[in-house]
């Protein structure tokens, strides 16, 4: 009963931070809204037993790339005056998005998925541990980990290389 | 234990989804398309759980694979706002319709 | 499950009280606050923003050096570097060798970014 209501608060605000994320025309407003959803999914994400992923949410999203975004913005003294609103272009084609994905989504999410047979009660402790995603990543995803590190080596280069007035 | 169906996940990352393509369609600071970007990836990463948590959850791949999305993200991040830095350097501006040199 | 994040709870509304208690605190002591305190000052003085006791110079926005956008990028990469690393070390014993060997691999390409970084002066302020 107290997860279910858990749920739809964090649901809500999620949601509604995303939309003040979207509408507020002062960015570092819109940065600090992404913050509220960013604590809003790690709720979730502790909620779905994943406790390792919830934490590396806060840490990494809300704690690094944030911010990153925060610093730009001081960087490029956006003013919010310098800001337009938003186009209302954007609103017919959102809805026609929406449109086509329902027509596309709903099929699956009102008939295949509520007849499978979830596994609804019983998760190992295990599950979304750090130790155990750890071990998984570690012995059946090593290529991908590896590849990561090379990832993020070009986004070191490319940042510095773009970012850096003189080299 | 767990009292809440799976798709109540499903749609509420479909909505976050939705949220964050309406910002990248709407929005004309390149910052908030970003920030768009962001929620879209975070939308999915909610499925990646919610199909874990409740469909095989021995198998744990989905969790590794949201970490990877992380990451990726904050690469994406990084080389992303660099370009929005250098478009700023020369077009003064952080506007992503001014942005058309490529255009043709 | 949710009895385990009772702990979180209490951090949590423990952060919020200190967060209210700095604003509290600051409108107790303010001249138009609880205490109506009066003070012998110039309003020009009651008025400006308290930093740290030094006088403000100019608003907050202005813009910033580019040394910010590096540094942080350096945090970020490093930052994802210990998402690695942690449950790396929780599980060390059972990868073993091979387990070490893979975590030194990774390490080194990241090493080699910091080493650009560091040989273009990105980590010299400008």
């Amino acid at each position: 009963m107290i997860e279910t209501v858990l749920f739809y608060i964090l649901a809500a605000a999620l949601i509604g931070f995303g939309l003040m994320v979207i509408t507020r025309t002062n960015p570092i407003a819109s940065a600090m809204a992404m913050v509220g959803a960013f604590a809003g999914l790690a709720g979730l994400y502790a909620m779905l037993n994943a406790r390792f992923l919830s934490i590396i949410q806060i840490l990494v999203y809300a704690g690094g790339i944030m911010v990153l975004v925060i610093f730009v913005i001081m960087l490029l003294n956006l003013e919010p005056e310098d800001l337009q609103r938003m186009r209302a272009k954007g609103f017919v084609v959102l809805l026609a998005l929406i449109g086509v994905g329902a027509a596309i989504v709903s099929p699956m999410l009102f008939c295949v998925i509520p007849n499978k047979d979830w596994a609804n009660g019983s998760v190992s402790p295990e599950f979304g541990s750090m130790a155990s995603v750890g071990a998984k990543m570690f012995a059946d995803h090593l290529f991908p980990f590896e590849i990561l590190s090379l990832v993020l080596l070009t986004a070191v280069v490319g940042a510095l290389v773009l970012a850096k007035r003189k080299l | 234990m767990n009292s809440i169906p799976l798709v109540h996940f499903l749609y509420l990352a479909a909505m976050l989804f939705g949220v964050g393509v309406f910002g990248v369609l709407a929005r004309k600071n390149a910052i908030s398309v970003l920030m768009g970007i962001e929620l879209m990836l975070n939308a999915v990463n909610i499925n990646f759980l919610a199909f874990a948590r409740y469909w095989n959850w021995n198998s744990l791949t989905g969790p590794v694979f949201v970490v990877f999305v992380i990451t990726i993200a904050a690469a994406e991040a990084a080389v992303a706002l660099a370009i929005i830095i250098s478009i700023y350097r020369h077009l003064r501006t952080a506007n992503v319709d001014d942005a058309h040199y490529l255009r043709g | 499950m949710l009895e385990q994040y009772g702990y979180v709870l209490v951090f949590l509304l423990a952060g919020i009280f200190f967060i209210l208690m700095a604003f509290i605190t600051g409108w107790v002591f303010s001249p138009n606050g609880l205490l109506g305190l009066r003070y012998k000052y110039k309003k020009e003085i009651l008025e400006d923003t308290y930093e740290c006791g030094v006088e403000t110079q100019g608003t907050s926005w202005f813009r910033f050096n580019i040394s910010f956008y590096l540094y942080a990028l350096l945090f970020v990469i490093f930052d994802i570097e210990t998402v690695f690393l942690y449950p790396w070390a929780v599980s060390f014993k059972k990868l073993g060798v091979f387990g070490f060997v893979e975590m030194v691999v990774f390490i080194a390409i990241l090493l080699v970014g910091f080493a650009y970084a560091w040989k273009k002066e990105a980590l010299k302020w400008e």
